[in-house]
């Protein structure tokens, strides 16, 4: 191993990078991009109001009496607009493709004293939307109840172990956002460099040179793990930081980053970060090696990125995972660092937290393992 | 030539000897069924310049590579100043400047230089200025690769290979796309980097350019049809054109060599059409 030459080849790609500026845009800016654009759009998603009916199927006069005390309880409740004026099912299921209504309650032809079933009728075009409404009404339905029953209903408060309860989905999301745009970028950018390396004759002339492999990899590491730190660093700050600027003639008041409240020690996520940047950077040499063109390159994000974004607990825990998946999410990078930023971030993990050291630790094991795999696909012989 | 087959035995700790700069003994390089290089044996003294003559796809470039230790060899031997190839460190000591340009488009003509000497070990900024200034590209140290023309890349691929002063130069065919002027210079150099101790092996299937070498080797299908001196190979065909001695060499080997067919493609400059070799 030899310093100065490891220190050629990371000089070599500072400079290539300098003279690069569209894909440092794209290293820098696209992900404060997404970044401010998923900020905004989870912390001012639009509270929607319901309109609710109440239908009564059942023809009996229990029925009706069910239905008025419904009625009574959806009446005011807060993002609910009660509609008293549909008579039966096929009016409100009419009023729900006709956009009217957004929910209906029926009291089915078979509802009895004995049977108390109760339908809740949506569209079903849209499922996650919808099912926000139902929250609203599960409350009036035990309001019903309390009221029958003559008691006031308990209240329920909710509490967290770690972070506020009031915490966003942005608070939880933030920590994965920061690990995986440094994965995929720093593998994208790698594996096109090093592709263009092979095909372009440069790994040839290279490989007639003394430097050995293990420093190419090293100085490639050293290269883009000096772009990914300023990377994370400016993500990171976009992410914790909130600038608030004030109303400047026609331009209206604004605010500069996200200001996610976290309680972890920054460094300590950066960390994490970086050596799952390395591994990225090992990781597009190696596979570079399976690819003819740019394009090929790209083909590689459907197969390595967005698997590790769909099981690597972006947006479902791994224990949800069905047990076949499991095992799969436990050997992606991405599923520790994100475990990883989130027991920092959230949870206020140190250094001192075994879980942490054992993703941390997992996480510097793949990385010696890609770092491994990427110095033996640079042969000499590349026939 | 009914060399025994000898199995490639790579020793680094073999020291430099005396004796030949470069070397191959029953060198065989096969891709697949294809015998790129077929049992090619030659002694190169130091100090001299060879010339590695050919139709594309005659094997030149993949016997270059095996000599580099690009390629590992299917059996036989590739020595280089008496170390066995592959060897890293020996690297050191050869300059090989590549077919295709190899040189970082994006990076400026100084960054490419400083680059490839770097990794040589070679940091002398008056020296590498010096490179520059012979390849005439001393004014554009700034110039991105990429904004270069194509005889500049030549150019500045050459001066990358150069740069550390090696003691063996492989160059594959680097006078492809230079003005004739720059050409002649070239030649000059070469000629002044032999009278200084250095050996080189130019690959070429331009033949005007093989009577500056001292020595030529005709290769064809993976083998030596004939080495010589370029007066010497006219006069054992009996021309005066070594375009029309390559034919009568080839013609030769037929019958001994069991090659499939006697029509090499000649031309007033050329050997063949131009393509990559392999």
């Amino acid at each position: 191993m030899n310093a100065r030459r490891v220190a050629a080849v990371f000089r070599r790609i500072v400079a290539q990078f300098r003279r690069d500026p569209r894909s440092l845009a794209l290293l820098y800016i696209a992900p404060l991009a997404i970044i401010a654009l998923l900020g905004w759009v989870l912390s001012s998603a639009q509270s929607t109001t319901a309109h609710v009916a109440v239908v009564d199927e059942t023809g009996l006069p229990a029925g009706a009496a069910v239905a008025i005390r419904l009625e009574s309880a959806l009446d005011g409740q807060p993002g609910i607009v009660l509609n008293r004026s549909v008579a039966d099912d096929s009016t409100a299921r009419q009023m729900l493709k006709d956009k009217t209504l957004d929910l209906v309650v029926v009291l089915p032809s078979d509802f009895s004293l004995q049977n108390r079933k109760i339908e809740l009728l949506t569209l079903g075009l849209n499922p996650a939307g919808e099912a926000s409404v139902i929250p609203a009404v599960q409350q009036a339905l035990l309001t019903a109840v309390a009221d029958n029953a003559g008691a006031a209903l308990p209240t329920i408060e909710r509490a967290t172990v770690y972070g506020l309860p009031t915490a966003t989905q942005l608070d939880s999301l933030a920590p994965v956002v920061v690990g995986f745009f440094a994965y995929f970028f720093v593998f994208i950018l790698t594996g096109i460099s090093f592709l263009r390396e092979r095909i372009g004759g440069t790994l040839e002339r290279l490989l007639a040179t003394p430097v050995s492999r293990a420093e190419i990899v090293l100085g490639y590491s050293l290269g883009f793990g000096f772009f990914a730190t300023i990377q994370v660093a400016l993500v990171l700050a976009f992410v914790l930081g909130r600038l608030e600027m004030p109303a400047l003639g026609p331009i209206p008041a604004f605010a500069i980053g996200l200001g996610v409240r976290t309680v972890g020690n920054p460094l300590i996520a950066y960390l994490l970060v970086l050596v799952l940047g390395l591994g990225a950077v090992s990781l597009g040499i190696f596979l570079s090696t399976f690819a003819r063109t740019e394009l090929q390159i790209l083909q590689f994000i459907p197969i390595v990125i967005v698997p590790q974004g769909l099981l690597g607990g972006f947006f479902w825990p791994i224990e949800q995972l069905p047990n076949l998946l499991q095992p799969v999410a436990r050997i992606l990078p991405v599923t520790y660092a994100i475990d990883g930023l989130r027991q920092v971030m959230i949870a206020g993990a140190g250094l001192s937290s075994p879980q942490v050291l054992l993703d941390l630790g997992v996480l510097v094991g793949i990385a010696a393992v890609f770092m491994a795999l990427a110095a033996a696909t640079i042969r000499r012989e590349v026939a | 030539m009914a060399v025994a087959l000898t199995p490639p035995t790579p020793n680094r700790s073999i020291p430099p000897t005396p004796g030949p700069a470069v070397e191959a003994v029953a060198l065989h390089k096969d891709f697949g069924p294809i015998h790129a290089v077929d049992g090619i044996d030659m002694a190169l003294s130091p100090g001299r310049i060879y010339g590695l003559l050919g139709p594309n796809g005659s094997g030149k470039t993949t016997l270059i590579r095996l000599l580099t230790g690009l390629a590992s060899a299917t059996s036989g031997r590739a020595r280089v100043m008496g170390v066995e190839m592959p060897s890293r460190e020996n690297l050191a000591r050869i300059g090989y400047m590549t077919q295709s340009d190899g040189i970082y488009p994006e990076l400026s003509v100084w960054e490419n230089l400083t680059f490839f000497a770097a990794l040589y070990g070679q940091t002398d900024r008056a020296d590498l200025l010096k490179s520059l200034e012979f390849v005439e590209l001393d004014t554009r140290t700034g110039t991105p690769a990429m904004q270069l023309s194509g005889g500049m890349r030549r150019r500045l691929s050459m001066a990358c290979a150069l740069a550390h002063h090696p003691a063996v130069i492989f160059l594959d065919e680097p006078t492809v796309g230079v003005d004739p002027a720059l050409r002649v210079q070239f030649w000059d150099h070469f000629h002044r980097l032999a009278a200084g101790g250095a050996t080189l092996v130019v690959s070429s299937h331009v033949m005007d350019e093989a009577d500056r070498c001292d020595e030529l080797l005709f290769i064809r299908d993976g083998h030596v049809l004939a080495q010589g001196a370029p007066g010497e190979l006219r006069a054992r065909a009996g021309t005066d054109n070594l375009e029309t001695a390559f034919l009568w060499f080839a013609t030769q080997s037929v019958g001994s060599a069991g090659s499939d067919g006697a029509d090499a493609e000649p031309s007033t400059t050329t050997t063949g059409s131009k393509g990559p070799d392999r």
